[in-house]
């Protein structure tokens, strides 16, 4: 792994191999790919010197070749020379002929045996001719060694003109045996190079001749490379003398090819890089919004299982796909063994569950009161709650509707509050009531008691006086007045009493029993409620109207309707059912209010619509009394039997109204239980 | 000294009237006041007999006039006469010392009958303390020599043993107790000390 790559892969952190392993392998691709473009190079530059050196032989060689071929033609010049038959013009027309046939060869010079030219073809004047004039010059040499040897020699270069070189072959001339002579080629460098290295070679390489002194003396294609390049040397023997073929390989446009394949490769290698450094901050950019989504997700968490409320959803057939600990904790089931259920729940009311089931069908319908409704519900020990359900549509991220979210609040506490609340009142009011009654009670004991206790004091005192026979018939006379005036004060007061409870007599009005009935079950709903009766009303068709006071009818109910409630205390839970029927019985409107309690015993049946009876530990003893009175004002009757199924049912009738005009419309017959 | 009688404070005239008229049948000296302020009014310390006392009445209380009463010293037992629902105050005025309370209606002889009581306790008492003004007087008419012979037989010794102890002859000391018993009034020994023990 690389530097980079390491840092790459510590930068990542936790990330790990994963997210290193791409950048490593670029960067041992990239390495790779460096080493074979390398070794790739090397080899071609070895390819390239091994021809190079190839190709210089083969010019070497060429060049050889073709000085070869220019002394053979030169060697038999000389040796028509040698022979007597040639004439000077002869000799003229072929030496031209050499001269004109071989490019390479400027001029052939004629030798005299001392070395001084005698003749030259082309004639001096054409051309540069080699000065002698300074010192032994390059062809004396070679003629000298060409007598000596009897062989043919090659000269050092010299001078030709302003930009040539050139040197000569001197071939000895033979009579028979005796030297005549010699015949000096004078070859140009650069016409050799022009002429006999071909154009491939050429555009390869610059081929140079260069003396033992570094100076070029001929060269072939130059072009001004500024790089020092790469060159290979052969000597050029012949002509020798230190002389040298130096080659030197041009930059081929051959590397334009390979420079864009690198070029291109790098240009890739930068886009992946560039595309990896995207990709890794794609994924940066990913891993922080999972990481954030965790985060979001954790909080979420944290608040549904951190709520009170319980959180219920349900999909679209109703089976539960998720609840909080809230909601596990509120019925007392697990998450798991609450997930998947469908209908029946466990939590629901055994019963009480086609109400539940309409409720639950009412919700799946899409019908669930916007603010909210109560259901009772069970907890895993039992033990029943009151619950305050809230229903929402579940819609999901793509925005379809997927089921109900549900949040439940357990309300038993304040219901149960509530329910405490109301029974203080009411004990509060009953108390003042109480006190009330108790005061007057006492104001009119009070007031009873003078006239009484009079009337008794004037009634002893007479007593006594007869007794003793000490009493004289006047005097007793002026005792009994004055104690019948007491007995008279005694009968006012009774009839102050009397004025004061007819200012509040019933305020009698055409009324309908139904809708009277109807009030009374919605305001003693939740006392049933809360102690599991459940509350039946049946009202019979076409019932007449009553003359009535409707509030005191009203209490009348009420009072029958929790009697029957606390009546059924110890009664099995299921079993607490409290009717309330009403119908038209031959001139009279006859409510039933049966209740399943424990029934009433024979000592207290009697007693029962007695003042100041009662069976209650806190009760009054007026409630049945009260009842009785008032049904007894309205011209009615308030009675009680044993119900069949163990019970008691309280019956009161009252007198139709005669003006038919008057008759309720209510003539419907309805059954509801007020127990939801 | 007045002469003792039951002094009746109510403020309802039927009541009062019914009350004389009961208490007279039983021979029952009556006097009656409509309110407490009249009877205070009236209120000599001389009074004697009882007082019988309506708890609810139109100004002060009959609760009230038992305080002021007994502020100033009157020692006539009191009777309450309450109505309904006045028992716990009745009860309390028991602990501050009135002698009974009766509840309307009330059984009306019964009522004599403790008014009767209270009448003659109230007799008893002032003749006890009429009695413990003459003992004072009496004592200041005893010899030393008396009072020394007294003391002793109250102590319970016999008159051998009291002649010893003042080195007088059994004769001499029968003649001091017999003057002694004569000067108090009093006919035994144990007499004569239930008297001293009441002076204190």
């Amino acid at each position: 792994m690389t530097g980079g790559a390491a840092s790459a892969a510590h930068g990542l952190g936790q990330r790990g191999p994963v997210q290193a392993m791409p950048i490593v392998a670029m960067a041992l691709v990239v390495l790779l790919f460096g080493v074979f473009l390398w070794v790739l190079h090397r080899s071609e530059r070895e390819e390239e010197t091994l021809t190079l050196i190839k190709d210089v032989l083969w010019v070497e060689q060429n060049l050889h070749f073709q000085l070869t071929s220019d002394e053979e033609k030169l060697q038999y010049l000389a040796e028509s020379l040698g022979r007597e038959d040639t004439t000077p013009v002869n000799y003229s027309v072929m030496a031209r002929h050499i001269v004109t046939v071989n490019p390479a060869i400027q001029r052939v010079v004629r030798l005299d045996p001392q070395g001084r030219p005698v003749r030259s073809e082309p004639p001096v004047d054409d051309g540069p001719a080699l000065d002698d004039a300074f010192g032994p010059s390059p062809r004396a040499d070679a003629f000298l060694i060409a007598r000596s040897s009897g062989r043919r020699a090659y000269s050092a270069p010299y001078r030709l003109g302003a930009a040539d070189t050139a040197f000569e072959i001197v071939i000895p001339i033979f009579r028979g045996d005796q030297f005549a002579g010699a015949l000096a080629g004078v070859l140009s460098i650069d016409a050799l190079l022009t002429h006999h290295v071909p154009w491939w070679f050429a555009q390869r390489y610059q081929l140079e001749v260069i003396d033992p002194y570094g100076a070029v003396l001929g060269t072939k294609s130059r072009i001004a490379m500024p790089e020092p390049r790469r060159s290979h040397v052969v000597p050029f023997d012949p002509p020798g003398h230190g002389l040298t073929l130096v080659a030197t390989l041009h930059q081929l446009s051959g590397n334009l090819g390979r420079n864009i394949l690198i070029a291109a490769i790098f240009a890739l290698t930068v886009s992946a890089l560039w595309s990896l450094w995207a990709v890794r901050r794609h994924i940066a950019r990913r891993i922080r919004a999972e990481e954030a989504l965790r985060a979001e997700h954790a909080f979420r968490k944290a608040m549904e299982d951190s709520l009170t409320v319980g959180m219920r959803a349900r999909d679209l057939d109703g089976r539960i796909i998720y609840v909080n600990p809230a909601f596990c904790r509120m019925v007392g089931w697990s998450a798991e063994e609450l997930v998947g259920a469908g209908p029946v729940m466990p939590y629901w009311l055994p019963e009480d569950l086609v109400h539940t089931e309409e409720v639950f069908r009412a919700v799946l319908a899409g019908n669930a009161p916007a603010n909210g409704f109560e259901l009772r519900f069970r907890r895993a020990n039992g033990e029943r709650f009151d619950a305050l359900i809230y229903e929402a549509p579940l819609i999901d991220a793509k925005g379809r509707h997927t089921g109900w979210m549900g949040s439940v609040l357990d309300i038993t506490e304040r219901k149960r509050a509530e329910e405490l609340a109301r029974q203080q009142q009411e004990r509060l009011q009953q108390t003042a009531r109480l006190i009330t009654m108790g005061e007057m009670a006492s104001t009119l004991a009070h007031e009873l008691n003078q006239p009484l206790s009079a009337i008794a004091s004037y009634c002893t005192g007479c007593l006594n006086r007869l007794q003793a026979g000490s009493i004289r018939p006047d005097e007793l006379a002026t005792a009994l007045e004055k104690l019948s005036g007491q007995a008279k004060r005694a009968g006012q007061i009774i009839r102050r009493i009397h004025d004061f409870v007819r200012k509040s007599e019933p305020n009698v009005a055409p009324c309908c029993l139904s809708e009277v009935l109807e009030d009374c079950v919605a305001l003693m709903e939740a006392d049933a409620r809360q102690q599991g009766v459940k509350l039946v009303l049946e009202i019979g068709r076409g019932l007449p109207a009553v003359m009535a006071d409707r509030i005191l009818l009203q209490q009348v109910v009420v009072n029958l309707m929790r009697n029957g409630i606390e009546a059924m205390a110890s009664t099995r839970r299921d079993r607490r059912r409290l009717s309330v029927t009403v119908q038209a019985m031959d001139g009279a409107v006859l409510t039933r209010i049966q209740d399943r309690g424990c029934g009433i015993s024979p000592e207290n049946a009697e007693k029962l619509f007695s003042p100041f009876f009662t069976t209650k530990t806190e009760g009054m003893g007026m409630g049945l009394n009260i009842c009785r009175s008032i049904i007894e004002h309205h011209q009615g009757r308030l009675w009680f039997e044993p119900a069949a199924d163990g019970g008691t049912v309280f019956l009161f009738s009252l007198p139709v109204l005669c003006d038919p005009s008057m008759t309720g419309a209510a003539d419907s017959h309805d059954e509801r239980a007020a127990d939801v | 000294m007045c002469e003792p009688k039951l002094h009746i404070v109510d403020d309802d005239e039927a009541i009062r009237d019914a009350l004389g008229w009961l208490f007279q049948s039983r021979n029952v000296p009556v006097a009656s006041w409509p309110s407490a302020e009249a009877f205070l009014a009236d209120y000599d310390p001389a009074m004697a007999g009882c007082l019988l006392l309506d708890i609810r009445m139109e100004g002060m209380s009959g609760l009230e006039l038992f305080d002021r009463l007994s502020a100033m010293g009157c020692r006539m037992p009191v009777l309450f006469l309450t109505g309904h629902g006045d028992v716990p105050i009745a009860v309390s005025a028991l602990k501050k010392g009135a002698r009974d309370f009766v509840e309307k209606p009330f059984n009306d002889n019964d009522l004599v009958d403790r008014v009767i009581e209270a009448l003659a306790f109230d007799a008893g008492e002032r003749a006890r303390q009429a009695g413990q003004a003459g003992v004072a007087a009496r004592l200041a008419t005893l010899t030393q020599r008396e009072r020394q012979v007294m003391g002793l037989v109250v102590a319970g010794k016999l008159n051998k043993v009291i002649a010893d102890e003042l080195g007088i002859s059994m004769r001499t000391v029968e003649v001091h107790r017999a003057h002694v018993f004569e000067k108090m009034g009093v006919k035994t020994a144990v007499e004569l000390a239930r008297i001293l023990a009441a002076v204190g």
